[in-house]
């Protein structure tokens, strides 16, 4: 069935073209929306080092970490150092931005990118390899660090898949051309860029202090 | 005004159910059942082992299945697709169709953006949720009327409670800043409409989406646990945990999104001349409670993940025998559950403070100190939570600290009472349903907070902890005060939100069957709780047989009130009086807009030059010609 184009002769009640929100009202409301989700994801990550450092203090029937329990090292410290460049070019993008008014150094954000990416796959790998994944005749599996280790790997996964899923779709801006004269989009991002780097961290440091 | 021809595309059926709530749940059941089918037979294929584990992974891949495509069906990815990869960004003309212009009653079933309609969502699926949640009520009153278990075996009883429960606590935390908070704050503030219209939408659909989720679990043998969910119980039980654990997930990205969504629509978004000290009350209310919500509720996410970690992975995380501890979910859960209190209190005692003023026809007794007392509550009520686990032996050391703060918060939710009272006091009365039902929420308030006092004392907890003071304790604060205080919302703001006036003799009738039942029966209640009654059971013991009819036969009258509503309601819809633009004389701006609302509210931003409360003031002339009922009042 083709569209047929109707008439409205409702008075419409005001100029539907002049109501756009000022830039500057924009990138606020950026801002603010940003810091507060950031907010509620650092109660979700201190809720779970919180729980996971009384699990370690409680120490219940002496069980909550065995001999047998040691992270692995290499590969941990592999994907922070890979995380920690990601930040590191993301923010040479974001200073060449500034101010610019243009796209600013493209590769220095291709890179941050693909390297969050890279971090996220090596994520998964050191999820899979951590020698928690139990043989399917191994019952009941994980013990207490070990559960917290798999949460929190789990999580940074997470961190590191929205910042993936961002970094894809500002690249599409960046493509487009549609990033010019918005300074606020690359500065908004990269407050959740930096969040997922230091949060990274945090938890690497947690897993292998505790 | 002059008359502008506006060009509307005519849609065909096609179009119209795609993208929409109906393409939604086709695309959200299509998805469960490839995800539950990819899982169970290719994932995790089951052994005799892993038979739990990999039935419980299979319902959760399905829970998954149907969020993810509900929303690819409903269409709420579109705009993040445009986002990034649009070569434009879209047009203000585009915006509006996606707020719903020109769309009828179907916007009501879209992924529509306009907060008006969100709003409007909002308070149908609360009224629906509580009706269901109602329902629950008046089967455990049923089932408590005598001694022996009449209707239920123990295990649906318990299922009944916990979803009664959840159903109940999840209405409370969404009944005001969900359908008001929505509709008509941003009108308050003298905002077009939210900071993030499209998160405005993700927010309501997240929480239809976890209706069909949270009933699952009817069919799947339900849960145990009371609303609380505790651990190790809710590692242990059927698949009906994984549908509590996954509503609650859901509820949570819910309340997030639209925690804020709110916060930043109050940061960005408040008129010329809306100074933070010009906020009306309500707004008030509704940013601390939705911040609130935003800090503690991660906890309780926190808390769902590590069971549905436990149940799917076979972590253990609740497990005393590989290093768990239930203490662990009890923390993370009352980190949470006292802070959700205030979530739901503070909007329904801002809504107080603010209609006594309409109603006393006199400025706030001190506006400052009510923001001041709601700020105190925000603060004090993180601190708090360890009073819930005095009996539990977890935390002994602290029971004197978490006692001491619990008492204290009591100081600042005074000062909130009395700035209420102070603003009723000498101001010249008028008796509406509104504010019977705010008189009612300040009686049911005093009961429900004096007997919280017992609670929080180590000594009496001791005793009480556990048994029905405690239910009939949380009812008084949570039903005989903040659900007053929602009915009081929806008397006062249903004529501008849906351009009718309820009957008001139906709505007193509402008013004194709901506060003498609830009353009758929660009384009751707190003298068998200290005759030691329990909590918690299928059968009421034969010596407690008479305090519980009494409450079953008070539960008559709450029932029948609910119904009365109802017939209210619709029959306000069918053939009601049409309402004023400024139906009770206000003076704030969502009075000052014409009903039906338009869309984006405002023709030109208004400049606020004054308070919302100054009633003291000459009377502007053209808001006493729109309001006559003012003019009756103070006539």
């Amino acid at each position: 069935m083709s569209d047929i184009t109707i008439t409205s002769t409702e008075p419409t009640p005001h100029d539907e073209s002049g109501h756009e929100l000022s830039p500057r009202i924009k990138a606020a409301r950026a801002r603010s929306g940003v810091l507060l989700f950031m907010l509620s994801d650092f109660m979700m990550l201190a809720s779970m080092l919180a729980a996971g450092g009384w699990l370690s203090a409680l120490n219940v029937l002496g069980m909550f970490k065995v001999d047998t329990d040691q992270p692995a090292f290499g590969p941990g410290l592999l994907a922070i150092l890979v995380l920690v460049f990601s930040g590191l070019c993301y923010f040479v993008w974001q200073q060449g931005m500034r101010g610019s008014g243009k796209e600013g150094q493209t590769p220095f954000f291709l890179l941050a990118l693909l390297l969050i990416i890279g971090a996220l796959a090596m994520q998964i790998w050191v999820w899979l390899n951590l020698g928690y994944i139990t043989p399917p005749d191994a019952f009941p599996a994980y013990d207490a660090f070990q559960s917290v280790v798999l949460l929190l790997t789990g999580f940074e996964s997470v961190h590191l898949l929205v910042t993936s899923l961002v970094g894809i779709l500002v690249l599409g801006r960046i493509m487009n051309g549609r990033l010019a004269g918005r300074d606020y989009i690359p500065q908004v991002v990269g407050y959740w860029w930096y969040y997922t780097v230091i949060a990274g961290v945090v938890m690497w440091l947690f897993i292998v202090l505790v | 005004m002059s008359t502008i021809a506006t060009p509307v595309k005519r849609q065909n059926l096609l179009q119209l159910l795609f993208p929409s709530v109906v393409s939604g749940i086709i695309l959200g059941v299509i998805g469960a059942a490839v995800c539950a089918f990819i899982v169970a037979h290719v994932v995790t294929p089951p052994t005799p082992d892993t038979l739990d584990y990999a039935q419980d992974a299979t319902i959760v891949a399905a829970y998954l299945g149907w969020t993810i495509f509900f929303f690819i069906g409903i269409g709420a990815f579109n705009g993040v697709w445009k986002w990034g990869f649009g070569r434009r960004d879209e047009t203000h003309a585009e915006e509006l169709q996606l707020a719903g212009k020109d769309q009828g009653l179907w916007r009501y079933f879209r992924y529509t953006t306009d907060h008006k309609v969100v709003g409007m969502q909002y308070l149908a699926t609360v009224l629906l949720t509580f009706f269901l949640g109602s329902m629950g009520a008046f089967m455990i009153r049923l089932q408590q009327s005598q001694p022996g278990a009449l209707f239920f075996t123990t295990s649906t009883y318990n299922t009944i409670v916990g979803m009664h429960g959840i159903l109940m606590i999840i209405s409370t935390i969404v009944m005001v800043s969900g359908p008001f908070g929505n509709f008509i704050l941003p009108i308050m503030i003298g905002a077009r409409d939210m900071a993030f219209p499209r998160l405005n939408a993700l927010s309501y659909w997240l929480f239809f989406s976890l209706i069909p989720v949270f009933l699952s679990a009817l069919f799947l043998g339900g849960f145990p646990t009371g609303w609380t969910g505790y651990a190790p119980l809710a590692d242990q039980t059927g698949p009906g945990m994984d549908a509590y654990a996954f509503t609650i997930m859901l509820f949570a990205l819910s309340t997030a999104i639209a925690a804020l969504n709110i916060v930043t629509t109050v940061i960005t978004l408040r008129t010329k001349g809306m100074t933070w000290g010009r906020l009306p009350i309500f707004v008030w209310g509704v940013v601390l409670s939705v911040l609130l919500g935003l800090t503690a509720f991660p906890a309780f996410f926190v808390s769902e993940i590590m069971v549905m970690m436990d149940r799917v992975f076979q972590t253990s995380f609740f497990i005393s025998s590989l290093g768990g501890s239930n203490w662990v979910y009890e923390h993370l859960f009352w980190f949470m559950g006292h802070p959700e209190v205030y979530v739901i209190a503070l909007p329904s005692l801002a809504v107080a403070a603010e209609l006594a003023s309409v109603f006393a026809r006199k400025p706030m007794y001190g506006y400052r100190l009510m923001v001041s007392g709601l700020i105190g509550i925000s603060v004090l009520s993180f601190i708090v939570w360890g009073h819930h686990l005095f009996t539990s032996g977890s935390t002994t050391a602290l029971d004197g600290p978490f006692m001491l703060d619990t008492e204290l918060i009591s100081i600042p939710t005074g000062v909130v009472f009395l700035v209420i009272v102070g603003t009723l006091w000498r101001g010249r009365i008028w008796v509406t349903v509104p504010l019977l039902f705010i008189v009612g929420l300040l009686v049911n308030f005093v009961i429900g907070g004096i007997t919280g006092i017992y609670l929080a004392d180590v000594p009496t907890d001791e005793i009480l902890h556990g048994g029905m003071f405690v239910t009939a304790h949380f009812h008084f604060t949570l039903v005989g005060s903040m659900v007053f205080g929602f009915m009081a919302a929806f008397y006062y703001w249903f004529p501008k939100m849906l351009g009718k006036k309820l009957d008001p003799f139906l709505g007193k009738l509402h008013f004194w069957l709901f506060e003498i039942g609830f009353v009758g029966t929660f009384m009751a209640l707190f003298y068998a709780g200290l005759k030691g009654e329990a909590r918690w059971q299928a059968s009421v013991p034969v010596e407690f047989a008479t305090p519980n009819l009494i409450a079953s036969l008070f539960a008559i009258l709450i029932a029948a009130s609910v119904f009365v509503f109802i017939y209210n309601v619709v029959i306000t819809l069918v053939r009601g009086e049409r309402a004023q633009a400024n139906e009770w004389g206000a003076k704030t701006l969502e009075w000052a807009v014409p009903t039906p609302v338009p869309l984006e509210n405002f023709e030109e931003l208004p400049v606020v030059t004054s308070g919302a409360y100054d009633y003291g003031e000459p009377e502007p002339e053209e808001a006493a010609v729109g309001a006559p009922a003012q003019a009756q009042a103070e006539g």
